[in-house]
């Protein structure tokens, strides 16, 4: 691989480009799907290819492919670099911030290699699985589960001399449940994902959280009330921490959106360049997004710019402290570059993502958050999401509920309703608990989409007097 | 197709077959495209992908097993099916496994499909992303985002039950969207086989005139409202419905249509359909992913499902017949079609005497996809509707409803069909205007 990515950087300078990244990826990986306790088709996978993005006269060009010929690769750069001549008049004078040459080889350690774990064992984890709701399947009619992993070995190669290796292992297990009791239905859909060997089922405890999780929604759906529509002091637990810090801070914190890059389709964002140092939330209140969180989803330890992937503090003590950014991102407002460049393969361009996103914990016992709760509600974990494309307007149903009563979680309660206003909502929060918990999530974003692996998390947090419907 | 290249495919079969394979399935695709990207009116990059895939699915005994091959070349090819016998001992039997379609089949030609002009495209792209951004500064819009997107495919399809069958075609997708302020915007797409089927210039003007009519927004308020729906809008929720119809969702639970069949599903106007035909479509395709040739399919006939959507072996599990929908886990949506009224979108509007005008939606997500409770939230251009006129702008609203109950209450459709597809709409949706009563509106607050 490393021949061909220097041989597409020897090319790009042939044609005149300014800069050139290749990016040459070799993965192999399985999958294994279990509905209603039945295996669907099992698949196995490897694949290769590579990446080149190009500057030519500040112009950027990529091209992907996994005809990996030398001629092919000449063939495709010297037509994207003739067609960004022809653009030129057009185009966007892009500028990459200088960057120091990294040289570095990294991989995540594994104990049970994912490749080595049989198809076998991983069927039979699904199965196990399926036969630990046994005692209430009948309540669960529909049951869907899938695993999947990964080994993905990476090289970037830059012009200026940057060369990063690295292999990372990916799991992913998804799960829907759909639970019946009467006439009524809730469902529970939901991911768990590492980057790691397979030594991380031994933590997940799949069999142990889908029981407790069910037999949860179970009893919602049994004794649930419905919401009394009104304001409500809310503690909402990790999960939901987590789906709040990534749409509300997270994503309104990308460079790229808040320049209009991603415009068109995942839009913009209500953060501008110069909101910086003015207040979001309260003192309580960080958010930070760190890609080197060791085992986690988002993992990685060097972006796909070959830029270090800092440890990015988006709100300090409530204060709008820091953006994601790429090199372009962080040369056209001028700030420090972070390492935020992520694509999700060789068939796609390097943008500004998230990695593991989530609120910093603070000292209070969740216990205590509750405890100081007159009237109020505590949400577990969370259904239907979504916020508007400038990520001000976001709706949070809660899946597993509790109302508060008079300090203590009292009753299970049905689909409570966050539909609030991100500032609102942020000058809302009073206090974060002590405990922390990461969970995995796929992020959409780009043309064409890109899925990519993410967590979003914290500890419990508490917002006062907010509509509940 | 190479002559070598068919021959590896054969091959590959037969080395199957040897060792034990009852179905195989060989799927080799290849497929160039370009991209252009554009914001803030200025290109921000260019695209070129060149990529094949070639796809091996077997069944053993129902065991079933599918991959990819990263070469096409003999020694690659043998390591893969040896990889295939050890892997496949592993598997367990899929009891709901019902082999895959019998062939040879005779396949039809579908008009406009192929397009050399997009094949042979080379700085044209260039000129209409230009031309499109003088229109909107014509408009007097500064800020516009977008893309402008070709493709050239070929597919080879080998089955083990007497399929052997090649399909080639392009794709041309146009974006557009005009940001006139930022709370007023505008956003209109084109997709289509042929490039003179894709109208810039009326997506362009389109996009414009949403985002100069939705200056200065006010709030809107919650409540019911009847909501006429633009194309680019309800062909998000259609794309929904569609996905709801493959009968390996209706199983495992991600669908609102389950022991819906002979029932009402949708309002008595209404006739839907998958359209795996459509001339000009970018979801057409001469054959499936098992090799049976395309067809229209009613999904919903006068607001009653008739069925789901099918490949051989869920057919066969809901005794009926395939209906050319495979996917080979999951049957798959193509195009999808609902059937056209006799009112243009002004008239449509002259029926609403307190109404929304909803001209794109996104983020549309589901509470309980059994129930058909979901939420999605309007975007661009929202406009409040009184007695028959678009009144003013408005901002800030979520559609908060049934998937269901809105199509139950559909209660006219436009004559202006487009074909659709979009970030969140893949599937692409054939959809006039769509006008629904009572729809659930809420708000952040």
């Amino acid at each position: 691989m490393n021949d061909i990515g220097n041989f597409a950087i020897k090319i790009a300078e042939q044609f005149g480009c300014s800069y050139a990244e290749a990016r040459t990826e070799s993965s192999e990986g399985n999958a294994f799907i279990l509905k209603n306790g039945n295996p669907e088709v099992s698949g196995f996978e490897a694949s290769e290819g590579i990446a080149v993005r190009l500057l030519k006269n500040k112009n950027l060009t990529f091209v992907s492919t996994n005809k990996l010929e030398k001629e092919n690769i000449k063939w495709l750069i010297r037509k994207a670099v003739r067609r960004l001549d022809s653009s030129s008049r057009l185009s966007e004078k892009i500028e990459l911030k200088n960057e120091r040459v990294n040289k570095k080889n990294y991989k995540v350690r594994q104990k049970i290699n994912v490749l080595d774990f049989s198809p076998k064992e991983k069927l039979d984890l699904l199965l196990e699985v399926e036969k630990s709701l046994d005692e209430i399947k009948k309540n669960i009619p529909a049951r869907y589960f899938s695993i999947a992993d990964s080994l993905t070995k990476k090289e970037i190669i830059t012009s200026e001399g940057t060369m990063i290796t690295s292999e990372i292992p990916r799991i992913n297990f998804v799960y829907v449940l759909t639970m019946v009791n009467s006439q009524k239905s809730a469902q529970r859909y939901w991911q768990l994902g590492a980057s790691s060997g397979m030594e991380i089922l031994n933590k997940w405890k799949l069999e142990k959280k889908l029981k407790e999780e069910s037999a949860a929604l179970l009893r919602n759906l049994r004794q649930g009330r419905k919401t009394r529509p009104g304001a409500y002091d809310v503690v909402v637990a990790p999960e939901v921490a987590g789906i709040i810090a990534h749409e509300s801070c997270g994503h309104p914190y990308e460079a790229d959106r808040i320049l209009g890059r991603e415009a068109a389709q995942a839009g913009e964002s209500f953060v501008k360049k110069d909101d910086i140092g003015n207040e979001m939330s309260s003192k309580n209140v960080s958010v930070v997004d760190y890609p080197a969180m060791e085992g986690s989803y988002g993992f990685y330890l060097y972006d796909d710019e070959g830029v270090l992937g800092k440890k990015k503090y988006l709100v300090k003590n409530g204060i709008m402290n820091e953006f994601l950014h790429n090199r372009e991102t962080s040369a056209a407002m001028r700030m420090a570059n972070n390492g935020s460049s992520r694509a999700t393969s060789y068939e796609r361009e390097a943008i500004v993502r998230m990695s593991n996103t989530f609120f910093v914990p603070g000292k209070t016992k969740e216990e205590e958050l509750i405890s100081e709760v007159k009237r109020g509600i505590y949400i577990k974990n969370f259904t239907e999401w979504n916020i508007d494309d400038k990520r001000l307007n976001q709706k949070y149903v809660g899946s597993e509920a509790y109302i508060i009563e008079n300090g203590e979680i009292t009753h299970p309660v049905i689909n409570p309703t966050i539909e609030i206003d991100t500032i609102r909502l942020y000058a809302s929060i009073d206090n974060v608990a002590d405990n922390f918990e990461l969970h995995a999530a796929t992020c959409g974003k780009g043309e064409p989409m890109q899925g990519i692996p993410v967590t979003m998390g914290g500890p419990s947090i508490r917002l006062r007097r907010i509509k509940i419907t | 197709m190479k002559d070598e290249t068919k021959g590896l495919c054969n091959y590959t079969l037969k080395e199957l077959k040897k060792n034990g394979a009852e179905d195989v399935i060989i799927s080799l695709e290849t497929c160039t495209t370009s991209q252009i990207k554009f914001s803030n009116s200025r290109i921000v990059s260019m695209f070129q992908w060149d990529l094949k895939n070639a796809g091996i699915f077997a069944s053993f005994s129902k065991r079933l097993v599918s991959t990819v091959l990263k070469e096409v070349s003999k020694k690659h090819i043998d390591e893969t099916i040896s990889k295939i016998n050890k892997f496949i001992n592993f598997c367990k039997e899929n009891n709901d496994y019902n082999g895959i379609a019998k062939g040879p089949f005779r396949y039809r030609r579908i008009k406009k499909t192929h397009d050399e002009k997009i094949e042979n495209l080379e700085d044209e792209g260039i000129d209409i992303v230009k031309q499109s951004i003088d229109i909107a500064k014509r408009k007097g819009i500064e800020k516009t985002a977008g893309l402008f997107e070709t493709s050239s495919h070929k597919t080879f399809l080998l089955t083990s039950n007497d399929v052997e069958a090649l399909d080639t075609g392009t794709e041309a997708q146009f974006s557009f969207r005009a940001l006139k302020t930022k709370d007023s915007s505008g956003h209109f797409t084109s997709s289509a086989r042929m490039l003179n089927n894709v109208d810039f210039e009326s997506v362009c003007e389109e996009a414009c005139e949403i985002a100069n009519k939705s200056l200065n927004p006010g709030d809107g308020k919650q409540g019911k409202y009847d909501v006429l729906f633009h194309p680019m809008a309800f062909a998000n929720l259609l794309d929904s419905f569609g996905n709801a119809a493959s009968a390996f969702h209706v199983e495992s639970g991600m669908s609102c249509l389950k022991d819906k069949i002979g029932k009402k599903v949708a309002s008595s106007n209404v006739c839907i359909y998958d359209y795996g035909n459509l001339k000009n479509s970018p979801g057409t395709a001469t054959f499936d992913a098992e090799g049976v040739p395309t067809r229209k399919t009613t999904m919903v006939k006068d607001g009653i499902l008739k069925g789901y959507l099918h490949n051989t072996s869920t057919a066969k599990r809901f005794k009926t017949k395939t209906t050319a929908n495979a996917g080979l886990i999951a049957p798959q949506p193509t195009t999808i079609a609902i059937s056209e009224g006799k009112f243009d979108k002004e008239g449509l509007i002259g029926r609403i005497k307190k109404g929304i005008y909803v001209t794109n939606i996104w983020y549309t997500r589901f509470n309980n996809y059994t129930t058909g409770d979901f939420s999605t939230i309007p975007r661009d251009g929202i406009f409040l509707i009184e007695n028959g006129k678009i009144k003013k702008p408005i901002k800030n609203i979520r559609i908060s409803d049934n998937l269901l109950r809105m199509m139950q209450n559909i209660s006219g459709t436009g004559n202006d069909s487009r074909i659709i597809q979009n970030w969140e709409t893949e599937v692409p949706v054939l959809c006039p205007h769509v006008f629904v009563t009572g729809v659930n509106i809420t708000k952040s607050i």
